[in-house]
């Protein structure tokens, strides 16, 4: 049986609201704008509505973090308004004002440089350079702190669950590997 | 920095809350504090970046905590202040690793400040000071005088107050003598192993004098010795020889006599104290509240403990006591050597000091290569395992292939492994093989020119000499083998002494008062609860249960419907807020008497090893068979019960009959009708069930919810159409109270939920037309 011929109107829940659930919108240049409010949120306006505060989250943070940014209304228990497919296909303003946001949503430092891990009594203690400036960080051993996103990329999450971030262990110098390789 | 907040009005004395934060809205790192008192709210930034090195929660325990006077001002400051008469709705959003505090002002919302999860805590202080002063201020005073976030040696805070250790406190010493004290309860069984390796080493140090000194250059010789004479068997060289051969064979068999005493004593001890500890972990372990289980570091933990107590057995009864017998039998053996001839002695042993730093220094990085193959091996097993598991689902999607090429990364990651390993230990095999053989060449080239030219040494010296050498090479490379297992028997005796010593989060009231015959009324007042106490989970509960009720309780997965009814039985304690029964509150009863009075039959089935009868009758003592079988018809579970062949007896469980979700189900409810609580909780007790058998379960849980206080969770809200009294939770609110009626005339969330249920419902109707 087709859906159309389904007689839905005895149920009480719109079309419309069935169909917001169900079905996946695509936003692009020609339906969004993107403004940045006084207080620094995002607002949008889309096909004639007005959403003042969106969150913009990325479907794929890992493997995808350019491509499919899910944008959300956040007064209406972020709900989906639609995602972005690609952000690169977006406008130069949009784009800065998305990377903005999702570089403080998303905020992991980059591991740059090991200077030292010391590992003692169930915690490993991490003195690190990185792309937001030198840390030192405390990690639990026995927990998954350390998680493998893929052959060379390592996910670091210490005792208060910040993220740290090395995003190819080869680029590190062998000395620096080897230090890790309690991890590996 | 107090100057800057000054300029712009705040006065020290003012300040209520304070917190750092770290976060610029570019997510940069930066330098700043935000302030409370009692009419403003101001945000101070410094300029520059004060600190040059982030130091995150566990890093420097011993650093003392700033206060803002203390910071150096050597940048500017820049102040932002707000007057909280204009500020609403102030709170904290969290995202992926960061936080923002949001407030809204004048309409409009506004982003305050960001910060990482450092200081989280802090600034749930503030808003709590924000939101109510008096009661948050005097709040933290008892806290800062916890003394279980401190260690009670050094006074520092632990580094993560969820695990109570200090990395200061907690030395290897202190970890090797409690450790030491599983094994030395065992005196006359140490006493006999020690003994046995004294024997051994013994029979090792005379054996080369014997088949080299005497056979060769006393007996072969035709010497006449003082000894032969006295034992009578002066110039009977074969005589000798027959005595030197069994004196030879009854040290060899006394040894291998010894060996074997040595394997019946040590396998003595290590079961015995190896069932000890592990007795210890699991009775702490059952002591331990879900917390405890729920905080993900210690899943991991458990699993390793029960192979930690084999690996510190291993070191205190095979390691500790070889390194005393070799070091031992070394110096003896270099001492005997030396005496036998000094020069020999020391051009034999002039490398051995090499040897000893080659195992030491190259030996670690085998073990870091098996580390590697280790958790190669593991994914392997774990890829296999999902595989053969997943076996079903693998053929219906047709994924054989791509299955197999996901299975390859992780093989050649394996191979790799090995293939690195066998390579660094032919390096280091060949590099010890080589400095060993040139010692010894070096000793039979000088020994040979001893004997023949100088005449200084005889040959049966020389072969009791190149035997001493020899045994010396095995006690050395055991060391390097010693040192690791030392660290790792060390490092497992502390995670085991670390469940051990875990103090249960949700402890017994001392006194408790006691509860009999309850009439079952649930109060709940102003509760809040997270799993972590800065993500709250559930907010500001407050709920009237009346004796006898059924309370539904609807919401979306993950609103904090499952986490409402088990803290009514204290798997975790509340934060905030009282949990009430019958007037008293949950904390005040014994775990026994609040366990018995209150059942629960929840989505996740504990079915243990054991008989159906067992399982059932688990909730109470005494139970007789009749009940147990009146429970199981009450539940629906009888009929498929009967049929099984062993029937009541059938052993279920892990290794047991399998049973489908529909049964396990079942006899959970069973066992919740035996233990006859005054209080039931049903968490989507019919979740797995077909609907014909919820049907059944449904009308066997209507009668035994008859005069009982029943909280029920349900999806499907045809499950609730007995109760009168409905919640909704959502975002760990209660947002809709009340009867059916009243929330579908409310228009909500519950109208929301029922007329899509009613939809979903009409629809699969139709199509079944």
């Amino acid at each position: 049986m087709s859906k159309e011929t389904i007689d839905r109107k005895n149920v009480g829940v719109s079309q419309e609201a069935v169909d917001q659930m169900i079905t996946t919108r695509i936003l692009s240049n020609d339906n969004v704008q993107f403004t940045k409010t006084e207080g620094g949120f995002l607002s949008l306006k889309s096909d004639g509505k007005e959403y003042a505060r969106v969150k913009v989250l990325r479907l794929f943070p890992f493997t995808d973090p350019e491509r499919y940014i899910s944008v959300r209304d956040h007064n209406d228990k972020d709900r989906e308004i639609g995602v972005i497919e690609e952000l690169s296909a977006m406008s130069k303003d949009t784009q800065d004002l998305i990377h903005e946001q999702l570089a403080l949503y998303y905020f992991t430092p980059q591991i740059t440089k090991i200077y030292s891990i010391k590992d003692e009594y169930g915690y490993a203690y991490f003195h690190v350079m990185t792309d937001a400036g030198e840390c030192k960080f405390a990690i639990n051993m026995g927990a998954s702190a350390v998680v493998r996103l893929s052959e060379t990329r390592l996910l670091i999450t210490d005792l208060d669950e910040n993220r740290f971030e090395i995003r190819d262990v080869t680029k590190l110098t062998q000395k620096e590997q080897r230090r890790l390789d309690l991890f590996m | 920095m107090a100057d800057a907040l000054k300029v712009s009005g705040i006065e020290a004395g003012d300040i209520l809350a304070s917190s750092p934060l770290d976060l610029s809205f570019e997510a940069e790192y930066l330098d700043g504090y935000l302030v409370l008192t009692k009419t403003k709210l101001a945000l101070a930034l410094y300029d520059k970046r004060v600190e040059e090195v982030r130091v995150f929660k566990g890093y420097a325990p011993k650093k003392k905590k700033k206060k803002i006077e203390q910071t150096p001002v050597e940048s500017d400051v820049k102040v932002a202040v707000w007057d909280r008469e204009k500020i609403s709705d102030l709170k904290m959003e969290h995202q992926v690793a960061t936080n923002l505090l949001v407030a809204t002002i004048g309409g409009e919302s506004v982003q305050i400040c960001a910060f990482t999860n450092l200081y989280m805590g802090t600034m749930n202080h503030l808003l709590k000071v924000y939101e109510n002063p008096e009661q948050a201020l005097k709040k933290k005073e008892d806290q800062e005088e916890d003394p279980d976030l401190f260690c009670p040696i050094c006074h520092t805070k632990y580094p993560d107050p969820k695990r109570k250790i200090c990395p200061n406190c907690m030395s290897k010493k202190s970890i090797f003598v409690r450790a030491l004290k599983y094994f030395t309860k065992y005196k006359l069984a140490l006493i006999v192993m020690f003994a046995g390796f004294g024997l051994s080493a013994a029979i090792g140090l005379i054996w080369p004098y014997f088949t080299g000194s005497i056979l060769y250059g006393q007996v072969l010789e035709k010497k006449e010795v003082p000894v032969f004479d006295f034992l009578g068997l002066s110039g009977k060289h074969t005589m000798l020889l027959i005595v030197l051969v069994i004196t030879l064979l009854g040290s060899r068999l006394l040894n291998m006599l010894n060996s074997m005493v040595h394997g019946i004593v040590s396998s003595f001890i290590v079961v015995r104290s190896v069932l000890t500890m592990k007795k210890d972990v699991f009775a702490s372990m059952e002591k331990l509240s879900m917390r405890f289980y729920t905080s993900k570091q210690t899943g991991t933990l458990m699993t390793r403990c029960l192979r930690d107590a084999e690996r510190i057995s291993g070191f205190f009864l095979d390691g500790a006591p070889g390194l005393i017998v070799n070091s031992i039998s070394i110096i003896i053996t270099f001492v005997v050597i030396y005496r036998m001839n000094w020069q020999m002695s020391i051009v034999a042993s002039i490398l051995l000091p090499l040897l000893v730093i080659l195992s030491v220094k190259l030996k670690p990085g085998l073990w870091i290569l098996n580390g590697r193959r280790h958790r190669a091996e593991s994914s392997v097993n774990s890829r296999v395992n999902d595989n053969l598991t997943g076996a079903r689902v693998v053929r219906a999607f047709g994924q054989e292939e791509p299955e197999t090429s996901r299975f390859e990364a992780p093989n050649e990651y394996l191979r790799d492994a090995e293939v690195r390993i066998v390579k660094y230990n032919n390096r280091f095999t060949l590099l010890y093989e080589l400095i060993q053989q040139v010692s010894s060449i070096w000793v039979w080239v000088l020994g040979s020119f001893m004997v023949l030219n100088v005449k200084s040494m005889s040959y049966g010296d020389l072969i009791t000499f190149v035997g001493y050498v020899g045994q010396m090479n095995g006690p050395l490379q055991s060391f390097s083998w010693m040192f690791r297992s030392w660290s790792d028997s060390i490092n497992a005796a502390q995670r085991m002494f670390e469940i051990i010593d875990a103090v249960p989060e949700v402890r017994e009231d001392a006194n408790p008062i006691p509860l009999t015959n309850p009439r079952g009324e649930i109060v709940i007042r102003d509760m809040s609860f997270g799993y972590d106490a800065n993500r709250p989970i559930l907010k500001k509960i407050n709920l009237h249960v009346q004796p006898g009720e059924m309370l539904g309780i609807v919401g979306r997965s993950g609103a904090g419907k499952t986490t409402l009814v088990s803290l009514l039985s204290r798997l975790y304690d509340v934060d905030d807020g009282s949990i009430e029964i019958d007037g008293i509150n949950v904390k005040k009863l014994s775990f026994k008497d609040l366990r018995r009075n209150i059942a629960m039959v929840s989505q996740e089935t504990y079915i243990f090893m054991g008989s159906v009868l067992d399982n059932i009758a688990y909730a109470r003592e005494g139970v007789s068979r009749l009940e147990v079988i009146d429970a199981a018809k009450l539940a629906g579970a009888h009929d498929f019960i009967s049929k099984m062949p062993d029937g009541y007896d059938t052993i279920i469980g892990s290794a047991g009959r399998q049973l489908s979700g529909g049964e396990r189900q079942r006899i959970s409810i069973a066992r919740a009708i035996v233990a006859n609580p005054q209080i039931l909780i049903l968490d989507e007790a019919t979740a797995s069930v077909d609907t014909e058998t919820e049907k059944i379960i449904q009308s066997s849980l209507n009668r035994l919810i008859q005069g009982r206080t029943t909280l029920s969770i349900a999806h499907r809200l045809s499950t609730l159409r007995d109760a009168k009294h409905l919640i909704v939770i959502e975002n760990g609110r209660i947002e809709e109270e009340g009867s059916r009626e009243e929330l579908d005339a409310l228009g909500g969330i519950y109208h929301k939920l029922s007329t899509l249920q009613t939809q979903s419902l009409a629809l699969k109707e139709l199509e079944q037309e």
